[in-house]
């Protein structure tokens, strides 16, 4: 039986060798996910004011509307973000509680 | 190792409803089967959907059941995930399918679905099952009403951070896991490889799928079912709710320029539907439906077109000739109105619905060695009397493999491949069960009293 | 024959879980928004949870699917659940499905109770507060009946592994074949002397371009040579017993009047004369006759439709004999029914689009049959008269609307698209353009419905080669009159074409074809028969168009072709195959099963009075039979579940209430109704 610090390294020693194999797609996907934080850390601190319709959003942010409203509907797939009523013909969102740390 | 060896009577590839109904009808009839999925879940095309004409039954009222009998079903073997490579017909007359499952590194005996990786993993991609508008992440449940209802991880896009591995209460994570061989030994094939909407970009006219609140048919089943990205009905440019949404039929079919001349069949009756459950969803939205020939031709399906009608659908004979789109990305529709001394107009909506007709998803002929006609669908030869039979002994067609076709035909075709399978089992199988499962002494009298 | 209702097993299964702490798992589903769009179910489950022996309340988006059935069976496995109520889509859509679940489980099935809040609930209110109380109310209603429930099983009986196909059609031809081809045997029935209905009379038939009687006789060939078919022309049916797996039908068959050495002869001799139904009236044919050259089967028959007092006479080498109808029934025991009875064409009223007024105005079918008839040439001539203009026109007796077309004898109008005439009607139409390149060919129509594989490209090529295509709409049909003007043509057609303005035209023609729609064969015999149900459209109705798309609502009969509804040939076959499928999956292992919900006689309290035979509607299903109870000889009523359809009649008619419904027991209901009229538990409900 190994012990726990033992499988710890064997498993990180293990991703590593995996990475270096995935090495393009890894590379290319680390690329995908600082864009996406960036454009997280953006959205969620537009939306510190407090509920905000896509349109609202994009416009303090300067991003385009699409991508604002798909990053919104991730973040309310995953509970980031909460649908709070209407303001007129669009949806308004506020971040959700465990979003602020 | 020589790889794993299933044997069955009958192979069935593609786990959408026509493959799925097939599986059951042999199934039911004391026939082995083994049900082939290339995607992670079963349920194909029409589990995407929201609610089904003619009935506005939802949609996996009908399916998920199905899936789950499919699941159950204690003569059926479900491989999902899984590549055929080759087909091989043996000495004995009998196919053999060489087989790979890919990996999902994650091991689907003990995933509990709990979705913990998924929430952890910090890697979020656009769900090709909300056609882009939703998202998945690196690791991931296909989705909510999946089957198997098993966590996957999209390798290629994964960073090998570990994250989820670290997570899962059950250690079911695996990064190593390799593809698997298999083969799958059958007396007969049913291909139900379904279909794939006309690419919506086909078309420079309709903005070459560049404008944004220009969208096809399926991505507004899914902006309508309950399950669907944004939960309601919204546009993409903006998340706005529109309140003008234009139908154009016949986009990708009946159309020379796409090579695709033939009429799809059931884009008339979904945007029929489509109208109805958004002026359910949004009763004070516009909606209009440029049309050439409305094709309500099922059983009862004009009577639906009727309702439309009372409902305050407009049906506008009109032919479109071209969809541009002012700043706002208000789509713009340039359009003949044929009823109106083909005058030509433009007009402005909030959202712009292709209906986008059903090409062939999957091209049979190298392995399956079975003809394609020249509308790219699975050939049927005796297409009046033997609908599912194709130019290939012991290998049989279902639903909309064999061209477009609506649920209700899927599922009677399905029925009708099943027939003609069992048949040939029957006759010519080393297998065959010589009229299904044979009845154990004295059950035919017992008699359980209740 | 199944055995008689045994009264002691009800009793075990009244008194079996007795001493079981009764737990109850209430499951809300929200239907993908078809319940929860109007019922917050959440508060249901909310207030449920507070029933006493609920021990688990849930929801779902799906209680159906995998996942959510998978809760269920965790809920039974993990907490002890030992009773289910699902509230959800109606029963007919999910009951078996959830039993299935609870059987997985490891309970018996009938431990479970289905609630329709979709149909009973969510479909019929908007006020949501009102609808959430009321789904409450229907929930806590089955949650009573489930503290109830008792373990039943369902019936078992030994099928026949035989199946009866009505109508001798392409339908019921392929249905025959493909159950044969499963081991099972076949009787097929044909009300007609000859098998092939009405494809027998069709030329080249679409998308295939194929001739209609070769392919057909490629399918009669197979049947005729199958040792498993039994085939009898001229029958019909005309009584049935029994139930799935058994049914005792009988079949009358009518004589082939001439025996076969003779027949030719008779056929020869025959002098009377009859109009000629394969050519839908439009000749005359001898009451002795073959439907066609090359018919199956190939004697000659006489036609004692047309024959009233069934007797005929006839001179033959100078010899006078007399040929007489009579009538046989023959008994046959099956498993299972199809109905392939199929279709009529749509007969236009006398003086519709100038039907039957005008001569220059025939219906499709029988300008199909003119076709065949016509003289080979240049140019079409049709009851010798040169035909230079041909209009046809679409959906007639069809796509009727309330108000604008004159309703059915029944009443109803046929607001339904018959399916293959669109096609029908261009693959004629460019028939006619190869024929016949100087012929004027106008196609006035409201859609053109060329769906099918194949279909579109018709179209086009009528477009291409010069059919003119007018186009009304379905509110302003079009008008069929005499020429003012006879030199140019004898009739005309008269429409607002909106492909041009919606400006009035006048089409001439010499020859009208109207392209009339199916109508289902009259079936009411066999309605009353086998208890199915004909829909609106008077075709016969599905269970379900997705679930069940070929079965009927009566366990063993299945339906083939059109008698269903409009279909192509291929359709048709399509629709015969899937319901073999369905009597193979019924009768190829020997057993069906049938649901327990069938009356009960508590032997103790049945006095043998007896009124509840006289009120049941079922024969056999309830009879009264001598048994020694406690020594004494006594007369008591006896159930035999096979045939009791779980009416109930006997339960309210009984005296002494000896009788219960299994699985519906007047204590259940009692239970029900208190529920329903109790206090509901205290939610907050938003509104
Ligand atoms: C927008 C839209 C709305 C619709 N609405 C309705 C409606 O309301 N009512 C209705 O009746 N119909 C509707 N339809 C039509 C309906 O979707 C189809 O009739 C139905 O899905 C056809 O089922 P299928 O099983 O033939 O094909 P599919 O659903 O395409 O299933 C094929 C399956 O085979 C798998 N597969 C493909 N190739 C392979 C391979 N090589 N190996 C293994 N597996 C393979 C696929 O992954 C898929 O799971 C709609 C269609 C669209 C596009
Ligand atoms: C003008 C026209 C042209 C067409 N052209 C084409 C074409 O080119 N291609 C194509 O695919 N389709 C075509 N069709 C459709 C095609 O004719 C039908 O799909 C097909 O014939 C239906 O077959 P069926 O067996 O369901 O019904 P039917 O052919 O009507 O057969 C039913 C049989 O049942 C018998 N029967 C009825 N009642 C009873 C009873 N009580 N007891 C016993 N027997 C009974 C009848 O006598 C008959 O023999 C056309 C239809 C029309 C009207
Ligand atoms: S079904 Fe309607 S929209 Fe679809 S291709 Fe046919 S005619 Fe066009
Ligand atoms: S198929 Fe064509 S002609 Fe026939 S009813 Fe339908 S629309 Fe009318």
């Amino acid at each position: 039986m190994t012990d726990k610090k033992e499988d710890t390294k064997n498993r990180a020693a293990m991703l590593k060798s995996l990475r270096e194999k995935h090495k393009e797609t890894v590379e290319k996907t680390q690329a995908l996910l600082k864009h996406n934080q960036s454009i997280r850390k953006q959205i969620r601190q537009a939306m510190q004011s407090g509920p905000m319709t896509v349109p609202e959003v994009a416009e303090a942010t300067g991003l385009p509307s699409d991508r604002v409203l798909w990053h919104v509907t991730a973040m309310k797939k995953y509970d980031l973000v909460r649908e709070v009523g209407m303001s007129g013909e669009y949806y308004q969102y506020e971040l959700a509680q465990k979003e602020n740390q | 190792m020589a790889p794993r060896t299933i044997k069955v009577d009958a192979l069935v590839v593609g786990g959408g409803i026509a493959g799925m109904q097939s599986a059951l009808d042999l199934a039911d009839q004391g026939y082995q089967v083994a049900l082939v999925e290339k995607q992670p879940s079963i349920g194909g095309k029409m589990i995407e959907l929201s609610k089904v004409f003619p009935t506005l039954d939802c949609c996996s009222c009908i399916t998920t059941p199905k899936m789950s009998a499919v699941a159950h079903n204690s003569n059926i073997q479900l491989f999902t995930y899984c590549d055929i490579q080759s087909v091989d017909k043996q000495g004995d007359g009998r196919f053999v399918a060489q087989v790979i499952q890919k990996p999902r590194y994650v091991d689907i005996e003990t995933c509990t679905a709990c979705r913990q990786c998924e929430y952890a993993c910090p890697i979020d991609l656009p769900h090709p099952f909300d056609q882009n508008l939703g998202v998945h992440r690196a690791i991931y449940v296909p989705f909510s009403t999946a089957v198997p209802q098993k966590a996957l991880i999209d390798i290629d896009n994964c960073i090998l951070c570990g994250k989820c591995e670290r997570v899962c209460p059950v250690g079911c994570v695996d990064f190593t896991q390799q593809p698997e061989e298999l083969a799958i030994e059958a007396t007969a094939i049913v291909l139900a490889t379904g279909f794939e909407i006309t690419p919506t970009d086909a078309k420079a006219e309709y903005g070459g799928g560049k404008l944004l609140n220009v969208v096809n048919a399926l991505t507004v089943e899914r902006l309508l079912a309950p399950t669907g990205p944004y939960g309601h009905v919204l546009r993409p440019s903006d998340g706005k709710e529109p309140d003008s949404i234009a139908y154009i039929q016949c986009a990708g079919s009946r159309d020379k320029s796409l090579g695709v001349e033939y009429c799809s069949r059931i884009c008339c009756m979904y945007a029929i539907k489509q109208s109805m459950l958004i002026s359910g969803a949004l009763p004070l939205a516009d909606i209009a439906i440029y049309y050439m020939d409305i094709r309500t031709f099922g059983k009862g399906y004009d009577q639906f077109y009727q309702t439309a009608k009372a409902m305050g659908v407009q049906f506008i004979k009109g032919k479109v000739a071209k969809i541009t789109e002012d700043e706002n990305q208000n789509p713009i529709v340039r359009v003949e109105l044929i009823d109106e001394g083909s005058q030509v107009v433009e007009r402005q909506h909030d959202m712009v619905v292709l209906s986008v007709g059903m090409v062939s998803k999957y091209d049979p002929r190298t392995i399956y060695d079975v003809n394609v006609a020249g509308d790219g669908f699975v050939d049927t030869p005796l297409t009046n009397v033997s609908p599912c039979v194709t130019s290939r002994p012991g290998v049989f067609v279902s639903g909309s493999a064999a061209g477009p076709m609506d649920i209700v035909d899927s599922i009677v075709m399905a029925g009708a491949a099943a027939a003609e399978a069992a048949a040939y089992i029957q006759a010519t199988g080393p297998n065959g069960h010589g009229g299904g499962r044979s009845i154990a002494a004295g059950e035919e009298k017992e008699l359980a009293h209740a | 024959m199944p055995e008689k209702h045994d009264s002691k097993a009800a009793a075990k299964a009244k008194s079996s879980p007795k001493e079981e702490e009764v737990r109850i798992g209430a499951y809300t589903c929200y239907c993908g928004g078809n319940i929860s769009d109007v019922v917050y179910c959440e508060k249901v489950a909310e207030a449920l949870a507070k029933l006493p022996n609920v021990v688990v309340s849930r929801t779902d988006m799906s209680m159906c699917s995998d996942a959510g059935q998978a809760k269920i069976e965790e809920d039974i496995r993990e907490h002890g659940v030992n009773r289910v109520v699902v509230g959800a889509c109606a029963p007919s859509l999910h009951e078996q499905t959830f039993r299935g679940t609870v059987q997985r489980a490891g309970l018996n099935p009938f431990f479970y109770h289905h609630v329709g809040l979709r149909e009973q609930d969510s479909w019929v209110h908007h006020d949501r507060v009102a609808a959430t109380k009321k789904a409450i109310r229907l929930m806590s209603a089955g949650i009573a009946k489930a503290r109830l429930l008792e373990p039943l099983e369902h019936i078992r009986l030994s099928a026949e592994k035989h199946a009866l196909v009505i109508g001798g059609g392409i339908a019921g031809l392929r249905a025959a074949r493909d159950i044969s081809r499963r081991g099972l045997k076949v009787t097929l029935i044909e009300r007609s002397p000859f098998l092939g209905g009405h494809m027998a009379q069709l030329e080249s038939i679409f998308p295939t371009e194929e001739d209609a009687r070769t392919v057909l006789h490629g399918l009669i060939e197979e049947v005729a040579a199958d040792p498993n078919i039994t085939l009898y022309t001229s029958s019909e049916l005309t009584g049935v017993r029994g139930y799935v797996g058994d049914y005792q039908v009988q079949i009358t068959q009518q004589s082939r009047g001439v025996d076969e050495d003779v027949a030719e002869e008779a056929m020869a001799a025959c002098t009377l004369e009859v109009p000629d139904d394969y050519n839908y009236g439009l000749t005359q044919r001898k009451v002795i006759y073959k439907a066609y050259p090359g018919c199956y089967p190939p004697t000659p028959a006489v036609d004692w439709k047309n024959i009233p007092d069934g007797k005929l006479e006839l001179k033959m080498n100078g010899k006078k004999i007399k040929l007489e109808n009579k009538p046989k029934t023959i008994d046959v025991k099956v498993g299972a029914i199809v109905i392939a009875t199929g279709f009529t064409p749509y007969e236009p009223r006398k003086g519709e689009y100038g039907y039957g007024e005008l001569p220059e105005v025939v219906t499709m079918p029988q300008f199909i049959r003119l076709l065949a008839m016509a003289p080979k040439g240049e140019e079409l001539v049709i009851n010798e008269k040169p035909v230079r203009n041909i209009g046809f026109i679409h959906c007639v007796g069809s796509r009727q609307i309330d108000d604008v077309h004159e309703p059915q004898p029944d009443g109803e109008v046929n607001n339904y698209c018959s399916r293959v005439c669109c096609t029908a009607t261009l693959h004629l139409a460019n028939d006619l353009r190869h024929r016949f390149p100087d012929l004027n060919i106008f196609d006035v129509y409201e859609d053109i419905r060329t769906y099918g594989r194949g279909h579109e490209d018709y179209y086009i090529e009528a477009s291409e080669n010069r059919v003119v295509f007018l186009r009304f709409h379905g509110e302003e049909p079009p008008e069929v009159v005499a020429s003012p003007d006879d030199d140019v043509s004898p009739v005309q057609i008269k429409l607002k074409d909106y492909l041009t303005w919606g400006e009035e035209v006048e089409v001439p023609a010499d020859l009208i074809v109207l392209a009339v729609g199916i109508m289902p064969n009259p079936v009411d015999d066999l309605i009353n028969l086998l208890k199915v149900s004909p829909g609106t459209d008077r075709f016969l109705l599905e269970v379900h168009p997705k679930l069940r798309p070929v079965e009927t609502a009566v366990p063993g009969i299945v339906l083939a072709g059109t008698a269903q509804g409009p279909m192509t040939i291929q359709e048709s076959c399509a629709a015969a195959s899937a319901a073999a499928a369905k009597v193979s999956v019924l009768l190829s292992q020997g057993l069906v099963e049938l649901e327990p919900y069938v009356a009960r006689v508590d032997l103790d309290l049945c006095k043998g009075s007896g009124e509840c035979v006289e009120v049941c509607a079922y024969e056999d299903a309830i009879t009264l039979e001598s048994m020694t109870i406690g020594g004494k000889e006594v007369k008591r009523a006896v159930v035999s579940p096979a045939n009791c359809a779980g009416c109930g009649a006997c339960v309210s008619a009984c005296p002494n209430r000896a009788i219960d419904l299994q699985g519906w027991t007047l204590g259940q209901y009692q239970s029900m109704i208190e529920a329903i009229v109790a206090e509901i538990p205290a939610v907050e409900i938003e509104s």
